[in-house]
């Protein structure tokens, strides 16, 4: 048949699905491979047949629509079936079939661990063939599923909503059908399930195509507690892909995802602590949502009865939204962050709270707790380990930086210049990637944080978080802004507080999200800046928040980050919590944009802030008004919330004054994230 | 007639191989296989695993031979062998190469050097059976349907 009259057959036989699915079959048997093309032309599917892995990788690359199922031996000469799953799974986000004449149960689980949708043994009868077509539907639902739950969630989420509810929504698409676009979350329920982050990005207005795999906020939970679990030094990948024990996971999508995460938690999870510090956890959790992106500030704002679910829910929520975008990035740094900050937030928070307490800053802890945020996801992914006390630190030091911030929020600066940034100041920055923060400028830092956390991202090769490393980067820079002399001060008390450890500790506790959120203190005077930084971070500090307002509120020291730059900061989250909802998308992308617009935004909305922050009840709520350069920050924020988780629950503490802080702290986190970013 | 003596042969012989444990199920899944488009799939799959297999043998003889401590190696093309073998139900082989892997885990190299050796003869058994098997086979001429067809 010429090649036309067979695309044709192959057209019209697809459309009678499952007849006509196209199988790429890889197996360097010939004889097996003989028998299993036989078999599944005769369940009438379109195969195409390769003995090598690095052939069936050039064709799913050079297009990627030209199969639905990939079915491949585990032993192969030249490719282990593994990482081919993986590649595959990463990459072109297939449902992958593993064949192989061993059926030990280890190596069925490694199959599933690296998101095998199923595990044949050889010989292949013709009836188990006939029902792989399962696998591609499921994944369709799973992933439309996810997305629409997600938004849904986000959307509609009362501010108390139960994060259950996301998961909820989560766990029906996800499962097996593995993911459903990029990262699939899956939300279930325990730890980690990140719901597809994938229908919340789908469905994201600025999400313009559908996201491979849906980082859900379960997944991102689980990243990061396994990546807790594991040490960030050992926090490699397969492991943590091992321990999080989620289907189809690979360890790439899981690195890249986490990047994101981090960024978008780094931003939630300060405007969570900005919120946490201040008051309730709701608070908190408004604070990320608004920073995801009012929607998931809804969610957050579900924070008081915010658990590490809940957190995660936010960033499922964002996680999903992280496919589809920079804003959903963020979120699922967030959820990310969420989880990660879930883990460490609360010890984070405790933590943060220390070192809140020195500053006063509110704003700084904002920035701080988004660039915690941020960098927690950052920090969790790579580091797990003490990645939240170097976040923290590093934040601290964003905030120290002052004034850098606005550099750092402006620019995604390099998460390695935040890092330094705070590492610097705050000393032990313990692995903050992104530890650049630590230098001088906590915006640097903020900003570094979202960067690092892109570094880091990057160095999964996964998404491409720039969006968050400027999210990162701009809480710090947002700390510093105002609080140049705050956010030294917060961070240095975030810093102080363990500074990673903290952070990181929140990473594990989950908590972390709100260990941001206290970090993120970032002082006031981070203003605006760092209230985008919520706002950015929205995304993720949906999901940080969530963490973070589970953490700041036990610790959450944060003493509000003085009204006045909680005002300040306050109205830059507004801007940018309003924008967060409208652009949750955008809120990711924009935590860079965001922050250094929030700083000034954040200086300008200030005096009225307070009533602002509040935001994160309301800062969700698509206030249009946001096209503030606050939003941006916000966005920005959101990125750096990752780190700024730690920031932004001295932010928080900071910033509230005490009182209207912690109401505040939800609005102001995402001001101080938002500055910060 | 003479056909239909040929048929009982064929169908004889089957079960033979069947009861004797040379064959299973899989087997019959790839008769099962043929029609119109693949008339001699059966046979082309079995001359195709012959083929490869040999050349398997030969590997892990080698193997054996040269890098006796790598168990792993050895372990990995057994593997590869045993995959084939159960991929056209060539039970006797498939079994044999269990024996071997469970050796390589033991790290017993006599063992293992044993267990190769029955690989080699059932691989040769088989070999032989099948081939007198695709002989009549051939001499009865297309399957049934075919045949009925024509009639």
């Amino acid at each position: 048949m010429r090649p036309e009259e067979r695309k044709g057959v192959v057209e019209r036989r697809r459309d009678q699905f499952p007849v006509g699915m196209r199988v790429l079959a890889v197996d360097d048997d010939p004889v097996c491979l003989k028998v299993l093309e036989t078999l599944l032309r005769r369940c009438q599917y379109h195969v195409t047949t390769t003995n090598q892995a690095a052939i069936a990788l050039k064709m799913l690359r050079e297009n990627r629509d030209m199969f639905d199922l990939v079915i491949s031996d585990v032993h192969m000469p030249d490719m282990d079936g593994f990482k081919l799953l993986e590649l595959v799974g990463l990459e072109m986000d297939l449902p992958v079939i593993m064949l192989s004449v061993n059926g030990e149960t280890k190596t069925v689980l490694k199959g599933i661990t690296h998101g095998a949708c199923d595990y044949l043994l050889k010989p292949v009868r013709i009836e188990e063939l006939r029902n792989i077509w399962q696998h591609v539907v499921r994944r369709k639902f799973s992933t439309r599923d996810r997305a629409n739950l997600d938004m849904y969630e986000e959307c509609n989420k009362p501010p108390n909503a139960d994060p259950d509810q996301v998961h909820v929504h989560v766990t029906c698409g996800s499962d097996q059908s593995g993911r459903p676009s990029k990262k699939r979350k899956e939300y279930c329920s325990d730890e980690e399930d990140e719901g597809e982050v994938n229908t919340q990005e789908t469905d994201d207005p600025s999400a313009p195509k559908k996201p491979r795999v849906v980082w859900s906020v379960e997944l991102h939970r689980k990243f990061v507690a396994a990546v807790n679990q594991l040490g960030i030094d050992k926090a490699v990948p397969k492991r943590i892909l091992e321990l999080m024990n989620v289907d189809k996971l690979t360890r790439e999508n899981k690195y890249r995802l986490y990047l994101k995460r981090l960024s978008a938690v780094a931003s939630q999870q300060v405007s969570i602590v900005a919120a946490l510090g201040g008051r309730d956890p709701f608070l908190h959790m408004g604070a990320f949502e608004g920073l995801q992106g009012y929607q998931a500030f809804t969610s957050s704002t579900a924070l008081s009865s915010f658990t590490p679910h809940g957190l995660l829910n936010s960033p499922r929520n964002n996680s999903a939204a992280l496919g589809t975008q920079g804003v959903p990035a963020s979120k699922s740094i967030q959820t990310m962050s969420g989880s990660h900050t879930l883990s460490h937030s609360i010890s984070d928070a405790k933590k943060y709270h220390l070192s809140v307490p020195g500053n006063q800053q509110g704003n700084l802890g904002q920035g701080l707790a988004s660039l915690g945020q941020t960098q927690m996801q950052q920090k969790w992914i790579h580091e797990e380990t003490d990645d939240l006390s170097t976040i923290l630190s590093g934040n601290g030091l964003a905030n120290g930086m002052s004034g850098t911030l606005q550099s750092v929020t402006s620019s995604p600066l390099p998460p390695q210049e935040l890092v330094e940034c705070t590492q610097a100041k705050i000393g032990s920055q313990p692995s903050i990637q992104t530890s650049s923060v630590s230098s001088e400028h906590l915006e640097g830092a903020i900003g570094v944080s979202s960067s690092l956390l892109d570094s880091r991202v990057s160095q999964l090769s996964a998404i491409p978080l720039s969006g968050f490393s400027s999210n990162g980067l701009l809480i710090h820079g947002s700390f510093n802004n105002n609080c140049t002399t705050k956010l030294g001060g917060t961070s240095s008390a975030c810093t102080p507080v363990r500074s990673s450890n903290d952070l990181m500790v929140a990473r594990d506790t989950k908590a972390g999200a709100s260990a941001f959120g206290g970090a993120m203190l970032l002082p006031p005077d981070t203003e605006q800046k760092y209230l985008n930084f919520g706002g950015g971070n929205s995304l993720k500090q949906k999901f940080d928040q969530r963490t973070a307002n589970s953490l700041f509120d036990p610790k959450l020291v944060w003493n509000t980050v003085p009204s006045s730059q909680l005002a300040t900061n306050v109205g830059a989250h507004h801007s940018p919590s309003q924008r967060w909802n409208n652009s949750n998308s955008n809120s990711t992308n924009i935590g860079a944009r965001m922050i250094g617009q929030t700083t000034s935004s954040a200086s300008t909305v200030i005096p009225q802030m307070k009533t602002d922050f509040l935001i994160s009840g309301d800062m969700l709520m698509p206030k249009n008004s946001s096209d503030l350069s606050i939003p941006k920050l916000q966005s920005e924020l959101s990125s750096s919330s990752c780190s700024f988780d730690g920031l932004l629950n001295s932010i928080v503490k900071v910033e509230k004054d005490d009182v209207t802080f912690s109401d505040d702290l939800g609005c102001v986190d995402f001001y101080s994230l938002g500055a910060c970013i | 007639m003479e056909y239909s003596n040929l048929r009982r042969q064929i169908v004889f012989m089957k079960k033979n191989l069947f009861d004797q444990g040379y064959l299973d199920e899989q087997f019959n899944q790839l008769e099962d296989l043929e029609d119109e488009s693949s008339p001699n799939f059966l046979e082309e799959v079995v001359a195709l695993f012959f083929k490869d297999s040999s050349r398997l043998l030969t590997n892990i003889e080698q193997a054996t031979d040269k890098y006796p401590q790598d168990f792993y190696k050895l372990d990995s093309l057994v593997q590869q062998l045993k995959g084939s073998g159960s991929s056209i139900g060539a039970l006797r082989m498939k079994n044999e190469c269990s024996v071997f892997k469970a050796n390589c885990n033991d790290r017993n190299l006599e063992g293992c050097r044993r267990s190769l050796q029955k690989i080699k003869r059932e691989h040769a058994t088989l070999k032989q059976k099948l081939e007198s098997y695709f002989q009549l086979l051939r001499q009865v001429g297309p399957r049934d349907y075919a045949v009925s067809s024509r009639k």
